[in-house]
């Protein structure tokens, strides 16, 4: 089981800052300056501020990480999370600041680096462990195993040029995960593989886990975060905006991510004129629960009420609801009006009741669509374009709904037993 | 376990961590960098079809070209003490071949392992270790061919010639130090690898490989670190006169100090290049 945080932390960053130059000629010519400084320690005192063209890729940045901890680095693209994990694997320097790593560190960062596409799989192997620090020797007793985590079967013996990118992150992924280090930085490796290859290595990082590892994992896929790490960090251009658990990290991650989209709208104008080009948008989408506010309690009956406007009226039309995952990722359920409806011109409303809602307690985003009855076809957009409506079911804590949120359960249904 | 600690000041500042993580590293760079030695040629040879036979064609084309030029007296100044042309020419070119490569060797392994290292934490060190085991390969073969040479023209095999690996070893020391010392600033811009290869034609022409060169150029050659290895190993190969060149003890002390500086300034250039790699 995972160590307790009383634990000496093997991963300890304080006030982590770097910074880049946005400009190549002057980036070069700092690095030239670097060097120097480097060379001449006594004269050499780390820049705390910024000099021309340059930014702060990581701004004061502290965390702990203790062994049997999975650490989850949430954020945007160019949120700073990649050189966080070169800063901790020591290819660059920090600015300012300080880490101090207890242990072996092992890094899965860009998995297809570091194999060459004239050798066989088979070779790749010993080319890439001794990339990562081990002896021909060493890693020999270990190539049947590896071989076996890889899945590749003969193709293990064809040219890795051959190989498709998820081929690729099969082989490096399997020499990575049996070479043990105490600490593994992982960094959105996941994502070109197929559902075994991501099954076995989430499977891999939890055992990892189990013996005493310690794991920081980048990645955009919620499902991986929630399956491997507990805590979680959120990054905004450079900075920790939030640190948690992992879930409620990628719940913060994912509520700023639909504030912005929804600051954006507005910025944009949703709403903007209709015409027959756009003859129908959707302006609104509430729920409403027996609970007062924008609490929903579980099992309650739930009014949906969606407002549009229309530029004249139409028959014929129809619409639907569809309610996923707080990531936007899964679609759990939805329903279609199973009759033609009829928009009025000018601002209405369209609404339907859902007794006894089925979902556990969580937050969920609700998208609806207004489309051709005949054809299917879409008029209007709630929650693909723009920000979903934000559903929370609450629930009273107690030992069911805890295993609920452990296995990560999404819905209840009925059951008789025996 | 073991403990690392990254901060911002120069690791000339905590010289005891510093040389654990050389140390550390040292004992890594022998095996990756036979890995990566033994990746390097059987990729040479896999993509050629005709595989090892590239590495001896060069060799043996340069030694015929000079041989032709030498035979039809287009090259002028040769000292003919020196034992026949073409042995002359093939031990110098082999010799000069040796330094070269020895020279591109440090910023053509990093340049072609660039992704690798900046994004895996590996010791730079293999790549070039790798490097120079293929211009050691390389550089058996030239001897090779330059023994069969030997004994092709008759010239005698003097007792010198156990001294020649010794004098090879320092020109590639030579070469390896001034490579390596020019790979940080070579990894930032790119002039630096256009100007090392001008430089290297002229730095030819000013040392005596395929002709003695003329008195009133006598003050170049004597500036010219490599012209003492150079003569000295070739007579070592050619004459059997044991006694070294003037200049060959002060070139081959430099050559090992810049070898030691060199390595240190790359490694603490190192994490400034990669972040700009």
């Amino acid at each position: 089981m995972p160590a307790t945080a009383t634990s000496e932390p093997v991963v300890q960053v304080r006030n982590l800052s770097k910074k880049f130059c946005g400009h190549l000629r002057t980036s070069l010519w700092y690095g030239l300056r670097d060097i120097a400084a480097e060379t001449w320690p006594r004269r050499h005192r780390p820049a705390a501020g910024l000099r021309r063209a340059e930014f702060w890729s990581l701004q004061d940045v502290s965390f702990e990480l203790h062994r049997g901890e999975a650490l989850a680095i949430i954020g945007a693209n160019g949120a700073g999370k990649s050189t966080l994990l070169k800063l901790l694997n020591g290819l660059i320097k920090p600015d300012t600041g300080s880490i101090r790593l207890l242990g072996q560190v092992g890094a899965l960062i860009e998995l297809g680096v570091g194999l060459d596409p004239v050798l066989t799989g088979r070779e790749n192997v010993f080319v890439r462990a001794a990339l990562m620090g081990f002896s021909r020797a060493g890693i020999a007793p270990l190539l049947p195993a590896i071989i076996e985590f890889t899945g590749l079967g003969e193709a293990i013996d064809m040219p890795v040029q051959f190989y498709s990118s998820g081929m690729v992150s099969r082989l490096a992924y399997a020499v990575a995960a049996h070479l043990h280090p105490d600490i593994l930085l992982v960094d959105e490796v996941l994502a070109v593989g197929d559902f075994d290859f991501q099954r076995k290595c989430i499977n891999h990082m939890m055992s990892y886990l189990a013996a005493g590892g310690s794991l920081i994992l980048v990645s955009h896929q919620p499902h991986h975060i929630q399956s491997i790490c507990r805590r979680g960090v959120v990054l905004d251009k450079g900075r920790i905006t939030f640190s948690g658990t992992a879930t409620e990290a990628l719940d913060y991650y994912f509520s700023q991510q639909l504030a912005a989209l929804a600051a954006a709208d507005s910025a944009t104008g949703a709403g903007a004129t209709l015409s027959e080009a756009r003859p129908v948008a959707i302006e609104g989408v509430a729920l409403a629960g027996q609970v007062a506010g924008t609490a929903v309690q579980v099992g309650d009956e739930v009014e949906l009420t969606l407002t549009y406007q229309s530029f004249r009226a139409r028959e014929n039309a129809g619409w639907a609801f569809f309610i996923h995952t707080s990531d936007g990722h899964v679609c759990i359920t939805g329903a279609y009006s199973p009759q033609p409806t009829m928009l009025l011109a000018g601002q209405h409303t369209l609404s339907c009741r859902l007794p006894n809602l089925p979902l556990t307690a969580g937050d969920y985003l609700v998208k609806t669509v207004i489309f051709e009855f005949e054809s299917l076809q879409p008029l209007a957009l709630w929650g693909w374009e723009n920000s979903p409506t934000r559903l929370q079911i609450v629930d009273t804590a107690s030992l069911a709904t805890n295993a609920q949120k452990m296995v990560q359960q999404l819905i209840t249904v009925p059951v008789t037993w025996p | 376990m073991k403990e690392t600690i990254y901060t911002p000041y120069s690791p000339l500042q905590a010289p005891r961590a510093f040389g654990r993580e050389i140390l550390h590293d040292l004992r890594l760079v022998h095996h990756i960098g036979w890995q990566l030695f033994r990746r390097n040629l059987r990729v040479q040879i896999r993509q050629n079809l005709l595989g090892y036979f590239w590495m001896l064609l060069p060799p043996i084309l340069t030694g015929l070209t000079w041989t032709y030029l030498g035979k039809n007296h287009i090259i002028q100044g040769y000292d003919a003490t020196a034992g026949p042309y073409p042995a002359y020419v093939l031990a110098g070119l082999f010799i000069w071949q040796g330094f070269v490569e020895a020279l591109n060797c440090p910023l053509q392994q990093l340049q072609s392992a660039r992704g690798t290292i900046a994004k895996v934490k590996v010791p730079h060190e293999a790549f070039i270790v790798a490097g120079m085991g293929m211009v050691l390969f390389n550089q058996a073969i030239r001897m090779l061919i330059l023994a069969a040479v030997l004994v092709w023209f008759h010239i005698p095999w003097h007792a010198s010639l156990l001294l020649v690996p010794v004098g090879l070893g320092l020109l590639l020391v030579l070469g390896l130090a001034l490579g390596w010392l020019l790979t940080p600033v070579s990894l930032l811009y790119a002039d630096i690898s256009s100007a090392v290869s001008m430089a290297l034609g002229f730095w030819f022409l000013i040392t005596p490989i395929v002709y003695t060169p003329p008195k009133a150029a006598a003050w170049l050659t004597v500036l010219n670190p490599v012209t003492p290895l150079l003569t000295t190993t070739r007579n070592w190969v050619l004459t059997g006169e044991m006694a070294p060149a003037a200049g060959f003890g002060l070139v081959a002390v430099m050559a090992v100090g810049l070898l030691g500086a060199s390595w240190l300034v790359y490694r603490l250039a190192r994490p400034h290049l990669i972040a700009r790699l």
